[in-house]
């Protein structure tokens, strides 16, 4: 872990412990709350190696995490083939929908908010298809057996081990995501993200950089959709390819820092946190909707007067940079 | 390394402001549980807002004035309802579900939502917390052998089969059978579940008529004067429209503006044609369409009760299936409350098990709950617009009005 500063190594080694913990100090309340902050950070992590990193903005996120999610629970579903089997389905299943986004976009020169538009018209049309799949259950959706039984082998028990699956993933995903941006590939993907044409000039495989950021990006984000599906036990279409879910997906870095390490997770603490402060100011007054108003301002209030995000800011008010 | 932490009367403020935010709902909230005395505490689990906002409003009306109805009819609970938003999304209701058994909640009802619902399911099944589903027709929910989930809710399948038993009985009693018909379904979630099932049960139910064809269309459609054409194309004598509120309007618009008179428009089973902002909007051309849902009995002494008290609460909100079903959730809990006499998990549960609430409000038998849960007693209804009013027509022991049928043409006096 050279170049991280002590002090952060200290922060993170408590904060780290801590959650290791965390099932045995929190309420049941507070173990569900942790679980939404470490996936929101997982799935940020994944999609900021994307946008934060290589600078290519998807806004049809869901589609990786539908598809692995619908992949993996439907070979579970209809052959009992375990998760743990079914995730490397799930992650090729991504990776091939990834690539052909990528090559699509990139090939043909696609790039920003254009770039944006073809990744949610493939996640669009992957959502109508699935509505029409039988095999997937339609539009109807897929349910998972629920036997109550506690099995990490089938992905089958109660909250705990799905916190410890998900907090295993999110700390994976921050190492990986660190020891990219540490490697030739990260120095690549900045330099692209900074000014492509340049980084080509220079020598940089600008096609092939990018490529692997969408295929590494979908893999990692359908991780979460496997994970998601044997959580929840059931998938519809209509949420699991949803445009509300990419752009939650997209939330956490956006708002902790963009392109930064800890961001993402910061962005997830905070809105989470947010979320569910908002959610009981609304349940106190009682005016349904009301949180959503508060939420949105409270995300303008970051985004004008933290442009760069939560987590650079904060680093440099703690020490930690 | 040199810290940048500063400390200053500007920061303090901020942060005394930020910790004020953050902790004042929290002992708001414990105060507003505690100022209701109340023998039972049941969790409202609604999507009151995002997508499903509308809907879960009016189930929320429904619970609203439940205490009040309780003791109009004189039954000794009174519910400390509280209520949980889940934002239309799964992961929410899951996280609401949590809160609510964290906060003492002794039985949950909710969610409107298939999804919404077997997510809060695992939460009650993995906390033993008795969870009475208002609304939810995916037959998943109690097919899974939870134990701690009941539901008074028709399954997809019975909302089907019960609709088209409703059109044979409307054929007998009207002494007339169109021999074709076409069906116009929006393309969302649920308009595709019900056009799959139909499919596969159309064949096997033995309907007196032909249906001719399946025409569907975007739910973001802004204009179904195509649609309509080609269902006029095929001449078909009565229109079967699954629609949702919207689309229903521009349908009907269509219809008129296309001078087709079928015999009938009458859904097998959905939204969209009874809702009071369809029979506002449409006025007299709303009029005569049927629903085949199942609805509240006019003829209850407990839901002129909670007409009664919706109306003097939400004069400008019309009483429907969501606000029924949800009160009826609430009559569930309330009921097993008093005869399990206690609030233990377990007494609740096996109250629950062996209920039967003979007087309610939606038509149907007594309430009663089968091996997986399920109230297999709720019967379809068929709902036909009356002067601006969704009135029950069939079946004969509920009608508050005569059935017409075959539906008059669009200038026929008596629409008016």
């Amino acid at each position: 872990m050279s170049g991280i500063p002590p002090r952060l190594l200290g922060v993170l080694g408590l904060l780290l412990a801590f959650l290791l913990v965390a099932p045995a100090v929190l309420g049941k309340y507070g173990l569900s709350v942790l679980i939404l902050v470490l996936y929101f950070a997982y799935v940020g992590q994944a999609w900021n190696i994307m946008m934060g990193f290589a600078g290519q903005l998807s806004l049809g996120h869901a589609l990786y995490a539908g598809l692995g999610g619908y992949v993996a629970a439907g070979l579970f579903f209809h052959y009992g083939l375990g998760p743990w089997a079914g995730v490397f389905a799930a992650v090729v299943a991504a990776s091939l929908a990834g690539a052909i986004v990528g090559y699509l976009g990139f090939r043909f020169s696609l790039a920003g908010v254009y770039f944006a538009l073809l990744t949610i018209a493939f996640s669009e049309f992957t959502r109508l298809a699935f509505d029409h799949w039988s095999w997937a259950g339609g539009s109807g959706g897929l349910f998972l057996k629920v036997d109550g039984s506690t099995s990490l082998l089938n992905l089958r028990g109660g909250p705990v081990l799905f916190y410890y699956v998900i907090l295993a993933l999110a700390v994976g995903a921050l190492i990986l995501s660190r020891v990219l941006l540490e490697s030739r590939l990260g120095r690549y993907w900045l330099a692209i993200r900074e000014d492509a044409e340049a980084a080509q000039a220079v020598g940089v495989p600008v096609l092939r950089c990018k490529m692997i950021a969408v295929v590494i990006s979908a893999a990692l984000t359908s991780l979460a959709g496997v994970w998601n599906a044997f959580y929840y036990n059931n998938l519809f279409p209509e949420t699991a390819f949803s445009m509300g879910r990419s752009i939650e997906i997209t939330l956490a870095p956006i708002i902790g820092g963009l392109g930064t390490l800890f961001g993402p997770f910061i962005g997830a603490i905070v809105l989470t946190g947010l979320g569910e402060v908002f959610t009981d100011v609304g349940e106190y007054l009682g005016i349904p909707g009301i949180k959503q108003i508060f939420y949105g301002l409270a995300l303008l209030a970051i985004v004008m007067y933290r442009p760069a995000g939560v987590w650079p800011w904060l680093a440099g008010r703690i020490g930690l940079k | 390394m040199t810290s940048n932490i500063r400390f200053t009367r500007r920061s303090f403020g901020r942060a005394a402001a930020g910790a004020a935010l953050i902790g004042a709902p929290l002992p708001l909230r414990f105060a507003s549980a505690q100022s209701a005395p109340a023998n039972v505490k049941v969790a409202l689990i609604l999507p009151t807002s995002g997508v499903q906002a509308q809907i879960g409003q009016a189930c929320r009306r429904g619970a609203d004035v439940a205490n009040d109805v309780l003791a109009d009819m004189k039954i000794p609970v009174k519910l400390d309802i509280v209520n949980y938003d889940t934002e239309t999304k799964p992961d929410v209701a899951r996280t609401q579900a949590e809160k609510a058994i964290d906060g003492g909640a002794h039985m949950l009802v909710g969610a409107f939502d298939s999804g919404q619902s077997i997510a809060i399911a695992q939460v009650a099944e993995q906390r033993g917390i008795p969870f009475i589903v208002n609304i939810a027709a995916a037959p998943q929910l109690t097919e899974q052998g939870y134990k701690f989930v009941v539901r008074n809710f028709p399954t997809a399948p019975m909302l089907i089969t019960g609709a088209f038993d409703l059109h044979k009985q409307i054929f007998k009693a009207s002494g007339t059978t169109p021999k074709t018909a076409v069906m116009m379904s929006i393309n969302d979630t649920f308009g595709t579940s019900m056009v799959a099932g139909i499919k596969a049960m159309f064949p096997k139910l033995g309907m007196p008529y032909e249906l001719v064809d399946i025409i569907t269309y975007d739910p973001a459609a802004k204009d179904l004067s195509v649609e309509v054409a080609k269902a006029k194309a095929t001449k078909a004598e009565m229109l079967m429209p699954v629609s949702r509120l919207n689309d229903a309007k521009l349908l009907v618009q269509e219809l008129v503006k296309q001078r087709w008179e079928p015999m009938a428009i009458m859904n097998p089973g959905s939204p969209g044609l009874y809702e009071q902002d369809f029979l506002k909007t449409m006025g007299k051309y709303g009029d005569f369409a049927i629903s085949n849902v199942p609805w509240l009995d006019p003829k209850s002494a407990m839901t002129q009760a909670l007409e009664k008290r919706h109306l003097a609460k939400y004069p400008n909100d019309q009483l429907d299936i969501n606000g029924g079903f949800t009160f009826e959730a609430l009559l569930v809990a309330a009921q097993a409350f008093l005869d399990a006499k206690s609030t233990k998990a377990d007494a609740l549960m096996d109250a629950l098990r062996k209920i039967k609430i003979d007087q309610h409000v939606i038509i149907g038998g007594p309430i009663q709950f089968d091996a997986k849960g399920q109230n297999v007693n709720i019967k379809a209804s068929a709902i036909q617009n009356l002067k601006r009013k969704p009135t029950v027509v069939m079946p004969e022991e509920s009608a508050a009005a005569k059935l017409v049928f075959p539906a008059p043409g669009w200038n026929d006096p008596r629409r008016t």
